[in-house]
């Protein structure tokens, strides 16, 4: 059907306003929008990861890039990695003091199949962000969650925990760790830079008539 | 030393860098997505203060201060080639412009990190990384957007067809091309290309762009020896704006 309103501007056509199909009902369309991925930085050789915040994005790599520019910019990283959210398994939400671990039902199913590494994170309490565990080589998320009460469950408190299949994962490259490795001398991009205060002052003197700067 | 042949390669390098940084900073503010107006933004930054390490070096060599060859020249002083000062246009444009440039940006730091001139060395190994992350940047769009939509695909194809020609005016051959190889400075204009159009072939292979055919093209040459279009004065007359208002301020 050829339409009337077409626009030269492709983001307009894309609304479709002015479409009139034939049909009286047709399923409401999915939101425009691009899927989740979540990220983990690590702020120092050797320290923990530690998650960061979710980015949207069309797949893993571009995830990679808006994660590097929303959380990586400003604060010290050496390390990125993202992960597609529904691909992360979370337990419930446990007491602020206690171990979520404890509440768990025990899974006394063997499991079988081939293992795979796991990686685990564990949140400490509401308000902060997960840190990075450890991880674990198991057949299962359950049985890497098992895995890791034996292996982490020391820890308290423990309110969330997390397992994320480690082929899911988009880590940094060892070519890629570069990409942090800026110029140190661009402080002119912080307003701190700019020391004025001594010059507004003599200004204000010069010009003793001067209500306010 | 060559004095002449090696200012010859440095100040179309420092040009390339300040004119594109300056034109990159322009997607501040109306970047397709907040992510990448950052990013555009950062690496625009990053571009400036990479001029800034080459003009500092031409210093060094004799010529005047940083901010003096920056703010002061008009456009038939400027080596840069023709590809860096055309308009950003739409964001398809600035795009491939970006991937075409960095690429061979990336090549050339490369390149130079075994340079004879061990200042140029030492500021290609102190860019490796912010390089290593324009490219980055680059190849993901590239690949990403060029095999996603039939609008995505075919606006880019339309970009590359445009930009290509520009784009192998950023090897103009110097006039100083055999001291500059001779003397081990650089591998030379040739030799960089030939890794380009490698390298942007492998990227490109990844989508369905296809790369117009060198053959039948006329490079845009001119920029090296001070020949640019229209859009290079008006960019030094708003780049030079605040500086023209107060010639001798303090910052």
């Amino acid at each position: 059907m050829s339409n009337p309103f077409h626009s030269l501007d492709p983001r307009i056509n894309r609304l479709g306003v002015y479409e009139v199909t034939p049909e009286t009902l047709v399923p409401k369309t999915g939101l425009d929008q691009f899927e989740t991925y979540e990220a983990f930085i690590q702020k120092r050789e050797g320290a923990k990861y530690e998650h960061v915040g979710p980015v949207h994005a069309p797949n893993e790599e571009m995830a990679f890039l808006f994660a590097k520019e929303q959380y990586s910019r400003r604060m010290t990283c050496v390390g990125l990695f993202v992960v597609k959210t529904d691909q992360i398994l979370t337990t419930s939400f446990g007491p602020n003091d206690n171990s979520v671990y404890d509440l768990l039902p025990t899974d006394n199913e063997v499991a079988s199949g081939d293992p795979q590494v796991w990686e685990v994170f564990h949140l400490k309490k509401r308000g902060i962000q997960h840190h990075h565990v450890g991880s674990v080589s198991a057949p299962s998320a359950i049985a890497a969650l098992t895995l890791a009460k034996e292996t982490y469950g020391a820890e308290r408190p423990v309110v969330n925990v997390w397992i994320i299949p480690d082929s899911q994962i988009r880590f940094t490259s060892p070519e890629e760790k570069a990409i942090w490795d800026t110029l140190k001398d661009k402080k002119y991009r912080d307003a701190i830079a700019y020391k004025v205060q001594d010059r507004i002052d003599r200004y204000k003197q010069e010009h003793p008539n001067l209500q306010s700067i | 030393m060559k004095p002449e042949a090696l200012k010859e390669l440095i100040y179309k390098m420092a040009d390339d860098l300040l004119i594109l940084g300056h034109r990159n900073s322009e997607w501040t503010g109306i970047g397709p997505l907040l992510e990448e107006d950052i990013a555009f933004s950062s690496m625009a930054q990053d571009k400036v203060g990479q001029a800034q390490n080459l003009y500092q070096i031409l210093h060094s060599l004799g010529e005047s201060e940083p901010d003096i060859v920056a703010f002061t020249r008009n456009a038939p002083q400027f080596h840069n080639c023709q590809l860096v000062e055309l308009p950003i246009g739409e964001y398809d444009f600035s795009l491939v412009r970006h991937f075409l440039f960095d690429t061979a940006d990336a090549l050339r730091w490369e390149m130079l990190t075994t340079s004879s001139y061990e200042p140029l060395a030492q500021v290609a190994k102190k860019f490796q990384g912010e390089i290593r992350y324009h490219v980055l940047h680059a190849k993901t769009w590239i690949t990403q957007l060029g095999s996603a939509t039939e609008e995505s695909i075919s606006r880019l194809q339309l970009a590359l067809n445009y930009a290509f020609p520009f784009a192998l005016g950023i090897f103009e051959s110097s006039p100083y091309e055999k001291e500059i190889i001779a003397e081990g400075y650089f591998g030379g204009e040739e030799l960089l290309k030939e890794k380009w159009m490698e390298k942007i072939k492998s990227v490109l292979n990844e989508t369905q762009l296809i790369l117009p055919d060198e053959k039948i093209i006329t490079p845009v040459l001119g920029g090296r020896v001070g020949i640019h279009t229209e859009h290079l004065q008006p960019l030094l007359d708003e780049m030079t704006e605040v500086v023209a208002l107060e010639p001798h301020a303090e910052w």
